[in-house]
C-alpha cells in the first residue's frame, strides 16, 4: 500500500466534501440547511461505495452507500451521461425519508465514468398532508410528500424542465424549494469538477488502486477496534410510546449484538411489527443506525467510507418497525427511531465497554413543523425546525445539556433568525430544572421553548417522542425528564396537551393542528438518564448543580442527601 | 511630523521579536530576546535596552498575548450576564451542535461565566423593531443592588434580544448600572457587535466584559513602565484587525485584542503586495508547534467574523482571518493502528524539542526528518547559534522507518510529505473553501520553518509562485512597523431589494462611518482617514452572505441598481449559479476606517546579474533521490540575480530549499521570488 498517496488522497477528498458542504450551507434557503446543517456531502466510486464523506449529518452518512447503490440498480450506469444530475428521495428505493433528497453527479474522465459526487439534504417542504414534511398521523407513504424515484434533474448539463415543473408544482413553497434544489446541484457540480481534477492529477489507475487500499485500510482499522471489544452476545431493548394513530399501543426496539473477533452483527429480531403511523424505519435507516452506533463506540479517527462498514452486519426482519414494508409511513423512522436504535445498541454494549456508552439521551429532534400564509407578504411559509435534548450520563462525565440527538449534528435556529423568518414570538428558551437523571454522573437537561403565534393561523404538526416513557438511566442512574408539547389557547390560562386541546391520539405525534393568533405553544425537550448510583456522586458536583440551578434543593436532598451548607 | 523612528515588537511564547526602522539612515534592524511570561513588559524593556536613545523613538507598536492567554487559560473576570427575560440560558444552550460526530467522550464547552451570575430584565422588541414590552427600569436598579450586595462581580455583560435594531434598552440598562455601580466595567452588545444572532452576539459581549479588568490592569502597568522611560505617549498596540490602537482605546474594547501578534505577518504580507505589485498572496507562517495561513486578496487582508476561542465559543468581531493548525517543525511522527504513518498533532514543543535538539527528545519530528534529508544544516541552525545532533535525528527517524519497512531516508521523506499534506489542509481552508483558486496566488513563507517547506507546498497546492520575504523569522514585528490605526465596524440593517429604503441605508452607513472616524480621532489619530465600505447581501431566504464593496455613504438609485447587478454576478462567480430576478436581501453594513501613517521606505539592493557565488554544497534528498546541492548565503544576494534549483539559500533565522527545476529571482528589495 502506498500510504503517503493514500493519506494525501483521503484528506483531499474529505476537504473537497467539506467544500461542497460550504457551498450548500451558503446558498440554500431553508433554515434546516443553512442554520441546522442537516445535509451531507460525499464521494462514491462507480459501484456506489462511499469513498469519502464530510462530517455534516451522521444519519445520512450511514445511509449513503445503500442509497447510491439502489439508484444504480434502477438507472443502469451506461445510461448515465456526462453532465447528468440524478435526484432521488424515495424511502422505498434505498432512501431515508421523503424530505431527504439525494443528488448525485457522475465524474467522467476521458469519457469513462469513475464515480459520483453526492449531496444529501433535508428539504423542509415536500408536499403531502401537512406542511413541513412531518405528518405525525400519516398512515401511508403517499401522505408524506412527493416520492421521487431516481430521475435526471439535469441531462447533459441542461435542466430537465419537466422534472422541475413536477417538483415545484407539488410543494407549498416553490420559491424556497427552488433555492434549495439549486444549492444541492451547485454542491455536486463543485464535487464533480474538483474530483475530475484529482483524477487527472493522479491518473485513473492510481486512484482506483489507492481508493481500494483506502477502503481496506478503514476496514482494517475497524476490525482492530472491534477486536478490542470482549466477544459475546449483548441484548437490550427500549420502548417507543406511540405511533400517533393507536393511542394505547407501544412498540419495542430490540437488539441483540453478536460480537466475535473483528466482526459485529446487529440483530433486530424481537422488534415490534411495523406500526400504522410514521415511526417505522426502512432497512436503510436501520442499517445507518447500526453503523452510527458502532462508529460511536470505536475510534472516531477511522476514515469514514464503505470499508469501515464491512465488518458490520445487520439483520432486520421485514415487516417490523426496523425494516418496514411498502407503503407504510416512515418519516419519523429517520429522526426518532434511528437515535432510539443507536441508544439501544449502546445500552446493550454497556457491560462490555462501559467507557464508550452513555445512558439514554433524549433521542428526539422534537420535529415541530409548521406552515401558513404570512399575513404581511401573502407568501406561503413552511418550516422544519429541530431542538436539542439532554445527553445521558457517562462513566466519566455528566451528560451534556442541550445537544442535538445522536443521529444529527444540527444547530438550533437563533431566536432572532426564527422571528425574522416566521410569524412567532419566542417568549423564553430555558433549561428544565431537575430534568437530568440522577446518578454518579447526572444526565444532561433539555429545555423549554415557548412561542406566541403572531399569524391568523399557523398549521402545526409534530413527530417527537419521550412524552410518556422517560430516557433510561444506566448502572443505577435514574431516568431523565420527559418532554412535552403544550398549548395555551388565546383567552385560556391553562396549558393543555395536544390530546386534550385537539383530541389527538398522541401528545407527541400529530398532524395539522390549527394554532391561532394569540395562542401559545411550549415545546419541552427530554433530558438524559443518569449514570451510576446517585449516592456515589461527588458532593461538590451536587452543590455546584444546586448553585447553578440545574438541580433544585429538594431534588438534591431526595437523590443525593444534599444538605445546605 | 512623520514617524522617523519606529519599532515593532511581537511578544511570542518563547521569544520577543524586535524590528526597528530609522528613516534618517533608511536602515532596518532586527533582534530577539527571551519572553518574560510573568510580566511581558520586562522582556520588552530588556529588548529596548539595545536601542540607543530610546526617548527619540517616534512610535512603538506592540503585539501582545494578554487577551489571548486570558481567554485560553480562562483567567478573566467574574462576569454577570444581563439579558431579556426568558433568555438567560442562551449562552449555555449555544447552538445545540457538537464538536465532532461519534465522539461520546465530548464535554460541551462552558461559557465564560456562571449560570448563577445570569440575570433577566423585562423589556422586549419585536423582529421588526416595534416595542413589545417597556424596559423594567426598577428591575435594573434592583439588579444593581443585588450585584453590589454580592460583591464578587468584576464586570457586567448586557445583551438583549434585537438590540441590533433598537439599542435603547441596552443603553438604558448600561446607564442605570453605571450610575448605581460606579467604576464597574460594563459591555453592551450593541457597542461590541451590533449584529443579529443572539448567541454569537452574547458570547462576544461576554468575552469583552471578561477581558476588561485584566487587560485594563495590564495596560495600565505597561503604560506606567513606558512613561518611566519617557515613551509612554508613543505606544500603540495591535488589534485583531491588524491595526493599531492606543492602550486606552484597546482597554475599552479588549475583545478587539483577542488575536494580536499573528496579525503582523498578514499586514507584512499586505505591504509586500503593495511593494511588489503582486495582488493575491497567501501566507504560510510555520513555526515549531503551529502553522498560520491567511490571505491577501486584491491587496487587502481577509477579515473574518467567525473566530472561536474554543469550539462553540464564538467571538464575532472582525479579525484578520488566520487559520491555525497544530502542525509545525515539532510535530511528532507515529504509526496508527491501521499501519499508516501520521504526523502530529502531538508536538515536541520547545522542550524537549525534536530529537536533534539533543535535549532528551526521542520522538522523530518534522525537523528531524529535514535534518536526515539534508534540508536543514545541523551546523547552521538559527544562523549557527544552535548545533543540532544529526545522529539523534537519524536514530529517531530510523525507529519509524523500521516500523514501515523503509530505508531511513525514504521514511524521512514520507514524514515530510505527510506534514506538507497537513499544512496543505490549512491552505485549502483559506483558499478553496473560500472559493479562491490557488493558481491565482503567490505563497509567502515566514516563521523559522516556512521557507524550508515553501517549495514543497507550492508543488502540491498548485500555487505557481512563492516568496521568501526579508526577515522571515521576525515577519510579524516587521508587519507592525508597516501598519496603520484601524477601526472596523459592522451593523445589521436588514432590507430587501423589493422595498429597499435608500434613505434608511444611507443614515445607517453615515452613522457607521462617522462613528469609526470619531473613534480614531478620540484616540488622537489626526492623519488622513481612508474609508472602505461594504455590504453583505444574499438571496432573500438564504442565510449566509456575499460581501460587495460600496462606494459612498449615500445610496442612490444608480448605486443601488448596480449593487443588485453585482450581487448576481458575484453569486455566479462564487457558487457557479445565480437566480436572475430573485429578491435580494441586504444584511450587514461594514466599514473599515484607516488612519494612514507614513510607511518606512524600503531600501533597494545593489544591482547585480547572473547567479550569486555559492558558499558550498551538501547532499539533499529530493523525490527522485539524493542530489549534491549548492548552498548560497542570502546576505550576498544582489537584485536581479537568479538561482536555479536544486539549491539551498541560508540566512540567520531560516533556510530556503529550492527543488530541482524551480528558479529563484532576487527582486529589487531582496525578496526571493520563486517560480515553479
Amino acid at each position: 500500500m502506498d500510504f503517503v498517496t493514500m493519506n494525501i488522497l483521503e484528506s483531499s477528498m474529505v476537504s473537497l466534501c467539506k467544500e461542497m458542504g460550504i457551498v450548500l450551507m451558503k446558498t440554500s434557503y431553508s433554515t434546516i440547511f443553512n442554520e441546522a446543517l442537516d445535509f451531507t456531502c460525499g464521494l462514491a466510486d462507480m459501484n456506489g461505495d462511499m469513498i469519502a464523506v464530510a462530517d455534516y449529518c451522521p444519519a445520512q452518512i450511514g445511509g449513503m452507500p445503500l442509497l447510491v447503490k439502489s439508484c444504480l440498480k434502477e438507472i443502469p450506469i451506461d445510461e448515465i451521461e456526462e453532465g447528468d444530475v440524478i435526484l432521488h428521495n424515495d424511502p422505498y428505493r434505498g432512501g431515508l425519508h421523503t424530505p431527504e433528497h439525494t443528488f448525485f453527479k457522475p465524474i467522467f474522465v476521458d469519457g469513462e465514468i469513475m464515480g459520483f459526487a453526492v449531496a444529501i439534504g433535508h428539504i423542509a417542504e415536500v408536499g403531502g398532508m401537512a406542511p413541513g414534511g412531518f405528518c405525525g398521523e400519516a398512515t401511508e407513504i403517499f401522505q408524506e410528500g412527493l416520492r421521487i424515484p431516481p430521475v435526471k434533474i439535469k441531462k447533459r448539463g441542461k435542466d430537465n424542465i419537466e422534472v422541475w415543473k413536477l417538483l415545484l408544482a407539488n410543494v407549498r413553497t416553490p420559491r424556497v424549494n427552488y433555492g434549495d434544489l439549486r444549492a444541492l446541484i451547485a454542491a455536486v457540480d463543485l464535487g464533480e469538477k474538483q474530483m475530475t481534477q484529482i483524477y487527472k492529477k493522479y491518473g485513473k489507475e492510481k486512484i482506483k488502486e489507492t481508493v481500494n487500499d483506502l477502503l481496506l485500510y478503514s476496514e482494517r482499522r475497524m476490525r482492530a477496534e472491534l477486536e478490542l471489544i470482549p466477544d459475546g452476545i449483548y441484548a437490550f431493548s427500549d420502548t417507543i410510546e406511540s405511533d400517533g394513530i393507536d393511542a394505547d399501543r407501544t412498540y419495542t426496539v430490540a437488539v441483540e449484538v453478536h460480537k466475535r473477533g473483528g466482526e459485529i452483527i446487529v440483530d433486530y429480531h424481537g422488534s415490534s411489527p411495523q406500526a400504522s403511523g410514521p415511526i417505522n424505519a426502512t432497512l436503510g435507516v436501520a442499517t445507518s443506525a447500526a453503523y452510527n452506533a458502532v462508529l460511536h463506540m470505536t475510534d472516531p479517527t477511522i476514515p469514514r467510507n464503505s470499508g469501515c462498514f464491512r465488518p458490520i452486519r445487520v439483520m432486520a426482519p421485514p415487516g417490523t418497525i426496523v425494516n418496514v414494508d411498502f407503503p407504510a409511513p416512515e418519516v419519523g423512522g429517520n429522526t426518532e427511531t434511528h437515535p432510539r436504535i443507536v441508544g439501544t445498541i449502546l445500552g446493550a454494549m454497556a457491560p462490555a465497554i462501559p467507557n464508550r456508552v452513555m445512558a439514554a439521551e433524549g433521542a428526539t429532534h422534537c420535529n415541530f413543523v409548521f406552515g401558513g400564509v404570512d399575513a404581511d407578504t401573502g407568501e406561503y411559509f413552511a418550516c422544519y425546525d429541530l431542538e436539542a435534548v439532554g445527553w445521558g450520563g457517562r462513566a466519566f462525565a455528566d451528560g451534556n445539556d442541550g445537544v442535538d440527538s445522536i443521529n444529527g449534528n444540527c444547530r438550533i435556529t437563533p431566536v432572532e433568525v426564527y422571528e425574522t423568518r416566521f410569524p412567532w414570538r419566542i417568549e423564553s428558551l430555558a433549561f428544565n430544572v431537575d430534568a437530568g437523571g440522577a446518578g454518579e454522573y447526572r444526565g444532561g437537561v433539555g429545555y423549554s421553548k415557548q412561542m406566541l403565534c403572531l399569524n391568523d393561523e399557523i398549521i402545526c404538526s409534530q413527530m417527537t417522542d419521550r412524552h410518556l416513557l422517560a430516557p433510561w438511566g444506566l448502572n443505577g442512574g435514574t431516568e431523565g425528564g420527559v418532554g412535552a408539547t403544550l398549548v395555551m389557547k388565546n383567552g385560556r390560562e391553562d396549558w393543555q396537551t395536544m390530546r386534550e386541546a385537539y383530541g389527538k391520539a398522541s401528545t407527541s405525534r400529530y398532524s395539522n393542528v390549527s394554532i391561532r393568533r394569540g395562542d401559545r405553544v411550549r415545546l419541552v425537550t427530554p433530558g438524559g438518564g443518569g449514570y451510576g448510583e446517585p449516592a456515589k456522586r461527588d458532593p461538590a458536583a451536587v452543590a455546584e448543580d444546586v448553585r447553578e440551578g440545574y438541580v433544585s434543593k429538594a431534588a438534591a436532598q431526595k437523590h443525593y442527601g444534599y444538605q445546605e451548607a | 511630523m512623520p514617524d522617523r523612528k519606529i519599532i515593532g515588537i511581537d511578544i511570542g511564547g518563547t521569544f520577543t521579536d524586535f524590528v526597528s526602522y530609522d528613516a534618517a539612515t533608511g536602515t532596518i534592524e532586527n533582534w530577539k530576546n527571551l519572553t518574560t511570561p510573568s510580566e511581558p513588559i520586562e522582556g520588552v524593556l530588556q529588548g529596548l535596552g539595545q536601542v540607543e536613545d530610546v526617548a527619540s523613538v517616534d512610535k512603538i507598536r506592540l503585539g501582545t498575548t494578554i487577551a489571548t492567554n486570558a481567554l485560553l487559560t480562562r483567567r478573566g473576570a467574574k462576569v454577570a450576564y444581563v439579558t431579556t427575560t426568558g433568555f438567560r440560558d442562551v449562552p449555555f444552550i449555544q447552538r445545540g451542535d457538537r464538536r465532532s460526530h461519534y465522539d461520546i467522550t465530548w464535554i460541551k464547552t462552558k461559557p465564560l461565566m456562571k449560570r448563577a451570575d445570569t440575570y433577566e430584565i423585562g423589556g422586549r422588541f419585536s423582529a421588526k423593531g416595534e416595542l413589545v414590552t417597556a424596559l423594567d427600569e426598577a428591575a435594573v436598579r434592583e439588579l444593581a443592588a443585588t450585584i453590589k450586595a454580592d460583591g464578587t462581580i468584576e464586570a457586567i455583560a448586557v445583551c438583549t434580544l434585537f438590540s441590533y435594531i433598537d439599542p435603547s434598552h441596552e443603553q438604558r440598562i448600561r446607564n442605570i448600572l453605571a450610575e448605581e455601580l460606579p467604576g464597574m466595567p460594563i459591555s453592551i452588545s450593541y457597542e461590541v457587535l451590533p449584529k443579529w444572532k443572539e448567541y454569537d452576539r452574547a458570547s462576544t459581549t461576554i468575552a469583552d466584559a471578561y477581558l476588561k479588568p485584566i487587560v485594563s490592569d495590564n495596560f495600565h502597568r505597561m503604560q506606567k513602565r513606558l512613561d518611566a522611560i519617557g515613551i509612554g505617549d508613543r505606544i500603540g498596540v495591535i488589534k485583531s484587525n491588524g491595526g493599531e490602537s492606543t492602550l486606552k482605546g484597546a482597554a475599552e474594547a479588549p475583545v478587539q485584542m483577542t488575536l494580536s501578534g499573528p496579525t503582523g505577518a498578514v499586514v507584512a504580507t499586505r505591504v509586500l503586495s503593495e511593494l511588489t505589485g503582486i495582488k493575491n498572496l497567501v501566507t504560510f507562517d510555520m513555526g515549531g508547534t503551529s502553522t498560520d495561513c491567511s490571505t491577501v486578496v486584491d491587496g487587502m487582508e481577509h477579515v473574518t467574523t467567525s473566530f472561536e476561542i474554543e469550539w462553540g465559543l464564538p467571538i464575532q468581531i472582525p479579525m484578520i482571518d488566520i487559520h491555525t493548525i497544530g502542525a509545525g517543525g515539532g510535530s511528532i511522527a507515529w504509526i496508527d493502528k491501521g499501519g499508516m504513518l501520521r504526523m502530529g498533532p502531538q508536538s515536541a514543543g520547545a522542550a524537549p524539542g525534536p530529537a536533534c535538539y539533543g535535549r532528551g527528545g526521542e520522538n522523530a519530528t518534522v525537523t528531524d526528518a529535514n535534518v536526515v534529508l539534508g534540508r536543514i544544516n545541523p551546523d547552521y541552525f538559527l544562523g549557527g547559534k544552535m548545533k543540532l545532533d544529526a545522529e539523534a535525528a537519524h536514530r529517531a527517524v530510523k525507529k519509524i522507518a523500521d516500523q514501515l519497512g523503509l530505508e531511513v531516508d525514504a521514511a524521512a521523506f514520507a514524514m515530510v510529505q505527510i506534514a506538507n499534506n497537513n499544512m496543505l489542509g490549512a491552505l485549502r481552508a483559506v483558499l478553496l473553501q473560500r472559493g479562491l483558486d490557488p493558481r491565482d496566488f503567490s505563497l509567502v513563507a515566514s516563521g523559522g520553518a516556512g521557507p524550508v517547506h515553501i517549495c514543497d507546498l507550492m508543488d502540491i497546492s498548485g500555487i505557481p509562485q512563492g516568496i521568501v520575504p526579508n526577515y522571515p523569522g521576525q515577519f510579524s514585528a516587521f508587519g507592525f512597523i508597516m501598519t496603520d490605526a484601524r477601526v472596523d465596524r459592522h451593523r445589521t440593517v436588514q432590507q430587501i431589494s423589493k422595498y429597499f429604503d435608500g434613505a434608511r441605508a444611507t443614515a445607517a452607513m453615515t452613522e457607521l462611518v462617522d462613528g469609526a472616524i470619531a473613534e480614531l480621532v478620540s484616540q488622537g489619530y489626526q492623519q488622513k482617514v481612508e474609508i472602505y465600505r461594504s455590504i453583505e447581501a444574499r438571496y432573500f431566504g438564504q442565510n449566509h452572505e456575499l460581501e460587495l464593496s460600496f462606494p459612498a455613504n449615500q445610496f442612490t438609485e444608480e448605486t443601488i441598481a448596480s449593487l443588485w447587478e453585482r450581487f448576481h454576478e458575484e453569486h455566479q462567480n462564487r457558487f457557479g449559479f445565480s437566480i436572475p430576478g430573485e429578491t435580494i436581501e441586504t444584511v450587514n453594513l461594514k466599514v473599515v476606517a484607516v488612519a494612514v501613517s507614513e510607511k518606512p521606505q524600503m531600501r533597494e539592493l545593489e544591482k547585480g546579474e547572473g547567479t550569486p557565488a555559492s558558499s558550498g554544497s551538501r547532499k539533499v534528498r529530493f523525490e527522485d533521490g539524493w542530489h549534491e546541492v549548492k548552498t548560497y548565503d542570502r546576505g550576498t544576494f544582489k537584485q536581479g540575480q537568479t538561482v536555479t534549483g536544486p539549491a539551498i539559500v541560508e540566512e540567520n533565522a531560516s533556510v530556503t530549499i529550492l527543488q530541482p527545476q524551480q528558479t529563484l529571482r532576487v527582486d529589487r528589495l531582496g525578496n526571493l521570488i520563486i517560480s515553479a
